[in-house]
């Protein structure tokens, strides 16, 4: 009887959400309502996890239970410590969710909600998930090896050293982004910026905390650290009405940029203890607050959708960024949808503490289906707004103009009807001075959230308090990005310079930490900078640099993954990771090569570059900003050449993985799978993970076997 | 004088009554175990059991030692994405 039920359901459940994507993909004329699009993703999620995702687990990776994993194998409460799958879901989760999925699709929003909706849902399902899910197995079955490690056995030594490389570059280029996206959204900003700024003195005070007082005792600490954020959130209000603090808390975004060199600088050379883990910790409450308010926000005030399904910059002349809808659309939606970082954490960190190879399914799978519902959300945040406001806030002045009167006449001339008078009123009602040429995503996200959760919670009298809040909110956990991501870079070039000289890899050795930490923020603080003086607004140029290092990482990955399966012989089912690869390599190039050769100065970077020095040479800029002008065609040249560099990357792996493909279907005895042997838990059935004394099965015997 | 099948009776009534509230309480405790180990309350236990299950003995570290420890580890590898 019970099964007859369940295939009712399940039929159910995917004509519900065929029914509502339809609506979504269909529907003209009157604005939706925001419950069509978590319907559509919900239901298309569920379906995909019962499944897709059980197909991948029992045909294409044939996950065994029985299977000790490296949690129970190498069990030292440290590392590997066997972790309830929940619990894990919980840090795995925490781990992958950035800030990506919240800005890419509201930056990808200018081409209309359909196109980004549809491959936030379509490419988790079919790429993201199946990648953080595969690369997760094959960690678990290499006693937790990295990335590139598992590509120096498998495909080959210059494949590792290339994923390694590929990771030093994407973690750059990200840093120096996301740094992009806080500078634009705390620029002339008195309110955001003592907010954030007034994070730096709460996580010190609570790392010492942490360090003296109560070691380890996070939860209390963190209880501590929140209702301090909270009440800085609008302490921040008191500092803006204040004549001679607002002054010393407006700062440009050059200011800004150095603050935040500084601060990566000091972030990566301090100890860890004192104020980086305290601000993850707070990052991650406030991350799990935010994102599940955002959410039941939604499902409460149901918005109405105003965006149109596709709006005219489809044709690659929208004022966010320039670039058609392929391949830009999946270049700038990245980690919603598929994100070659996710590799990082599902080889490494989460392999050493899962108790069962099934829950790579859960974890893998699942975790990645949940960073896509962000992004649909965010989607749903930024398309809530009116359109006019939408371009207003994400435009560069150099598109729409610096002044309300002259951005809503351009932007109304585009179709999308706004006052200037609206502009100043958004403005006055969420505390800011001007919303106008924000780009970036995170104030229009944030004005996006603050309208739902002010028709919850306060009504249009919280606005501003709501906005200042998601502007903490996305600065606070990209600024642990920013300082988590620069130390981990710090230990790449320590690692990379001990090669050259061996004292320079001793993580204690100080000059060396000075060194390392000033060249890894000086690479990411030059594409800071870069993106500040830009003068079509940085974040044109450097999310699609980001998105797609970004998605190169992910081909990397699933080239990877492709060579694991061709060597388990599983060749019937190699399309499920031979087709998202193929596409990501298709949009990786086709970006690539548009963003450096396309005639288009906007988009082009070569061409952009160019048309600067042919006014330079006939003399159409003035002495004055000549130099500024040639440090504009430096770094757009510099941007082409990291583009072509990336790309050079990835087609260099895929002839060493074709070349390596060729052995295995051929039974080249060299082609060996690098699996550690098989050992049979011990653990029972019923054994679940939970941490605390008394419920833990320990084995009889001592867990691992010759 | 109530026969043992009444008394039994009354027993299940009052089992059933109290179900929903045992439930809860169960569920209460078993969340608080889990936000402590997500956010890492419960580390140092984890880590003095483990080191307990072990044939070799080797020095326990303090809590502040393993604190700074664990986080100088954790924060050595990427382990926050974009």
């Amino acid at each position: 009887m019970k099964r007859p039920i369940s295939i009712v359901m399940w039929i159910v459940v995917a004509l519900v959400g065929a029914g509502a994507l339809g609506g979504i993909a269909f529907h003209r004329g009157e604005p939706l309502n925001a419950t069509w699009f978590v319907v559509a993703a919900g239901c298309s999620y569920l379906v995909a996890y019962r499944f897709y995702s059980a197909f991948i687990a029992a045909r294409l990776l044939a996950l065994d239970d029985s299977r000790a994993t490296p949690s129970e194998r190498h069990d030292d409460g440290r590392d590997f410590v066997p972790t309830n799958r929940w619990i894990l879901f919980g840090h795995h989760f925490a781990a992958i969710a950035g800030p990506g999925p919240l800005v890419g699709p509201t930056l990808a929003a200018q081409f209309g909600y359909l196109p980004g909706t549809l491959w936030l849902i379509a490419g988790a399902v079919f790429a993201g998930c199946v990648q953080d899910c595969i690369i997760l197995f094959c960690s678990i079955r290499r006693d937790g090896k990295t990335l590139g490690e598992i590509a120096r056995e498998e495909v080959s030594q210059r494949g590792g050293f290339i994923a390694q490389l590929a990771v030093l570059a994407i973690m750059v280029i990200l840093l120096g982004v996301v740094a992009l996206v806080i500078v634009n959204a705390l620029k002339s900003s008195p309110w955001a910026t003592f907010t954030l700024a007034a994070t730096i003195p709460i996580a010190l005070l609570l790392g010492l905390y942490l360090r003296f007082l109560r070691p380890g005792r996070v939860l209390e600490a963190s209880f501590i650290g929140v209702a301090l954020i909270l009440f800085v959130v609008v302490a921040g209000q008191w500092v803006a009405d204040s004549p001679s603090w607002a002054h010393f808390f407006t700062l440009s975004g050059v200011t800004l940029a150095f603050a935040l060199i500084a601060y990566g600088f000091a972030a990566s050379a301090l100890p860890v203890w004192l104020l980086l883990a305290p601000r993850d910790y707070l990052s991650a409450f406030i991350k799990a607050g935010a994102i599940f308010s955002l959410a039941a926000g939604i499902l409460l005030v149901r918005p109405l959708v105003l965006m149109p399904p596709l709006t005219r910059f489809i044709d690659g002349s929208g004022p966010v960024f320039a670039g058609k809808i392929f391949p830009f659309c999946f270049i700038t939606i990245a980690c919603g949808a598929i994100s070659g970082f996710h590799s990082l954490i599902s080889s490494g960190t989460t392999p050493k503490m899962i108790i069962r190879e099934s829950h790579a399914r859960f974890i893998g799978y699942g975790a990645m289906l949940m960073e896509s519902f962000v992004g649909v959300m965010a989607m749903v945040a930024a398309c809530a707004m009116t359109p006019g406001v939408y371009f207003a806030i994400n435009s560069p002045a150099s598109i729409v103009g610096a002044t309300s009167d002259v951005a809503a006449a351009t932007i109304s001339s585009w179709g999308y009807p706004l006052q200037a008078q609206t502009m100043t009123d958004l403005a006055r009602a969420v505390g800011e001075q001007t919303l106008l040429n924000r780009a970036g995503g995170a104030p229009s996200l944030a004005v996006g959230m603050a309208q739902i959760f002010s028709s919850t919670i306060g009504g249009p009298r919280l606005l501003s308090i709501w906005y200042h809040f998601a502007i903490m909110f996305e600065a606070l956990f990209i600024l642990t990005v920013l300082d988590a991501g620069t130390r981990v870079g710090r230990f790449m070039v320590q690692e990379l310079g001990g090669r050259v000289w061996k004292p320079f890899a001793r993580t204690g050795w100080w000059p060396g930490i000075l060194l390392s930490s000033a060249m890894i923020v000086g690479a990411w603080g030059y594409f800071l900078y870069q993106g500040v003086v830009d003068p079509l607004g940085g974040i044109n140029s450097l999310w699609p640099l980001f998105g797609i290092s970004n998605q190169l990482l992910a081909a990397v990955a699933l080239v990877v993954a492709t060579t694991i399966l061709l060597k388990m012989k599983r060749l019937r089912w190699i399309w499920l990771t031979l087709i998202p690869m193929a596409w990501l390599v298709i949009i990786t190039m086709t970006a690539s090569y548009q963003k450096i050769f396309d005639p288009n100065p906007r988009l082009g970077f070569l061409s952009y570059a160019n048309a600067l020095a042919a006014q330079i040479a006939a003399g159409k800029i003035p002495a004055a900003k000549i130099a500024d002008t040639q440090r504009v065609i430096f770094n757009q040249r510099l941007d082409a050449a990291v583009t072509a560099v990336l790309a050079a990357m990835i087609i260099v792996l895929i002839i060493e993985a074709l070349v390596q493909w060729y052995g295995i279907l051929s039974n080249n005895p060299k082609s060996v799978l690098h699996e550690t042997p098989y050992v049979a838990t011990r653990w029972t059935e019923d054994f679940s993970g939970a941490s605390y004394p008394g419920t833990v099965t320990e084995p009889e015997a001592p867990a691992i076997e010759g | 004088m109530r026969s043992a099948q009444a008394e039994g009776q009354d027993h299940l009534k009052n089992l059933r009554t109290l179900a929903p509230a045992i439930y809860m309480k169960h569920f209460a405790a078993k969340l608080w175990l889990g936000i402590r180990e997500w956010c890492g309350d419960s580390a140092y236990e984890r880590y003095v059991q483990a080191q307990k299950t072990k044939p070799e003995k080797s020095c326990l570290l303090t809590p502040t030692e393993f604190y700074v420890e664990r986080v100088n580890h954790r924060y050595s590898r990427p382990n926050r994405c974009c």
